[in-house]
């Protein structure tokens, strides 16, 4: 039997297609304009004005104290509760003031979600109540619709087909990479806007760490994600852009394949090349 | 233009050890071609197997740069202008080789041609010579400087390489019908002619690497890229 021939064409395996991107979605999630922030006497944010990009991930790098943390937990408010926080600057999530009066930091919260560098499950909740404490805080009571919640977040996590048999089990019982996909869809069964991640593979090994990496491209069809991260090949693979910040100052901001192959400042090609200090 | 150093000592070493790696090649290629040139011009059999034995050091350093520069990627993943710099030297070494390979083409050319009476049609070799070694030695320069504008100024030249290896070509096919008798010896300038005119490629791929080593400009096929008007 002979093999019918094949154009060169037809031997080209087709690329995996990117995730459909929502046209309707605005081109920026958020507009952070001449952002600084104080920890008492202390300035650990200075004159930040950065447009993160919706659907996109976003990376944040640079070095330790930078203010990298404090810029993001910024985007979500989280960063007032540490006592004598001071603000300056705006930040405009969707085109509305994220720090006006009349916005309510718990809902800015919901809508604006954080996964963090150590895996928190609640420790005397079980997998299934880890995943929708947020919407029965919130009052949700629908038995229903909590299931579906449940199921879908899971899903969306990649943590569905690993735990459907043991929703009842602690969340503590997972392993650390599992933990971390608990914590995601957590923060996904609220269905917030956008996905805030410290860290989020800094504590996991190598296989757990391409799952989450896996998950974060394929998150970005329906969320901005902003994430921190120490590991420049990490941000080199999942980023759409990258913003180096050092000294509470952003010093670079563009696409990342730029930042990583042709820096325009001199400080962010010291730092990514492994020649500061 | 001196970087400052990485924090990194073994990574510091590794990127030197490679850059010496490509200049020692670049030396080897530089002296192959001219040993070859020489060998043919002052028709010395000697310095043709001297080029043609210089091959084997060339072709092993391009194995051990392209090892060395696979082993920074994975050892020291580098980025920015490291990155550019690991690629550039493996694209480079691929090119001296090929430069290499053409020395050693003309060696073997010229031996052939030293058995023989001289021919006058020699004299249109020259220029294509003068032309070929000065892009290569020019494209290196560049590279090892860094020199961007240097890099830019050699692509050019090549069209005038070219049309010079068309007009050689032309001639000794001329000089074949005319006399036939020396058909052999003209054949083997006319290989020696395209083997120039493929130095002359590699220079200017070698300096359209130094570029984007020094500048990450990608300056390549950039006529095709021009829409031309019908």
């Amino acid at each position: 039997m002979t093999t019918p021939e094949r154009t060169a064409a037809e031997r080209v395996e087709r690329p995996v297609e990117p995730p459909p991107v929502d046209e309707s979605v605005p081109a920026h999630t958020f507009e952070v304009k001449n952002l600084s922030i104080w920890y008492g006497e202390k300035r650990a944010i200075e004159g930040v004005t950065m447009d993160i990009a919706s659907n996109a991930v976003t990376a944040i790098i640079g070095p330790s104290g930078c203010g990298k943390s404090t810029f993001i937990r910024a985007l979500n408010r989280m960063h007032e509760l540490v006592p004598k926080t001071r603000l300056e600057g705006t930040v405009l999530l969707q085109g509305k003031d994220l720090y006006s009066s009349n916005i309510d930091p718990a809902i800015v919260r919901r809508r604006v979600g954080m996964v963090f560098q150590k895996s928190n499950p609640f420790p005397t909740m079980s997998i299934g109540e880890n995943v929708v404490i947020g919407l029965r805080l919130n009052g949700v009571r629908d038995r229903k619709f909590l299931n579906e919640r449940l199921e879908k977040s899971l899903r969306m996590a990649a943590l569905w087909d690993e735990v459907k048999d043991d929703l009842h089990k602690p969340g503590t019982s997972l392993s650390g990479g599992q933990q971390q996909r608990l914590c995601i869809a957590r923060t996904l069964a609220v269905e917030p806007d956008v996905v805030l991640m410290d860290e989020p593979c800094s504590a996991l090994d190598p296989i757990a760490t391409a799952k989450i990496e896996e998950l974060i491209y394929e998150l970005k069809a329906k969320y901005t994600i902003v994430t921190v991260t120490h590991n420049m090949q990490q941000a080199g693979r999942i980023s759409d852009f990258t913003a180096f910040m050092y000294l509470g100052r952003l010093i670079e901001f563009g696409p990342t394949t730029k930042i990583f192959t042709n820096p325009s400042d001199k400080q962010t090609e010291d730092y990514i090349t492994g020649r500061f200090g | 233009m001196i970087a400052p150093k990485h924090i990194l000592g073994t990574f510091d070493e590794a990127l030197a050890s490679l850059r010496n790696s490509v200049l020692m090649m670049a030396g080897l290629a530089e002296r192959s071609l001219d040993r070859a040139m020489k060998g043919l011009l002052e028709r010395d059999d000697d310095l043709c197997a001297y080029a043609i034995a210089d091959d084997e050091e060339i072709d092993q350093l391009e194995k051990q740069i392209d090892k060395d520069g696979v082993e920074i990627l994975l050892r020291f993943q580098p980025l920015a202008s490291d990155l550019r710099r690991v690629v550039s030297a493996m694209k480079l070494s691929s090119n001296l080789e090929r430069i290499g390979d053409q020395a050693t083409n003309i060696a073997r050319r010229a031996r052939k041609l030293n058995q023989h009476p001289p021919l006058a049609e020699i004299e249109l070799i020259v220029p294509m010579q003068g032309q070929a070694v000065a892009m290569f030695k020019d494209s290196l320069d560049a590279y090892v400087r860094e020199d961007v504008e240097l890099a830019r100024a050699v692509v050019p030249r090549d069209h005038e390489l070219d049309e010079l290896n068309r007009t050689t070509g032309r001639r000794l096919v001329d000089r074949m019908a005319q006399d036939p008798e020396q058909l052999r010896g003209y054949l083997n300038l006319l290989f020696v002619s395209r083997h120039l005119e493929r130095v002359g490629d590699h220079a200017t791929n070698i300096a359209e690497d130094a570029v984007y080593a020094a500048a990450a400009e990608d300056i390549r096929h950039q006529a095709a890229a021009v829409p031309t008007e019908a």
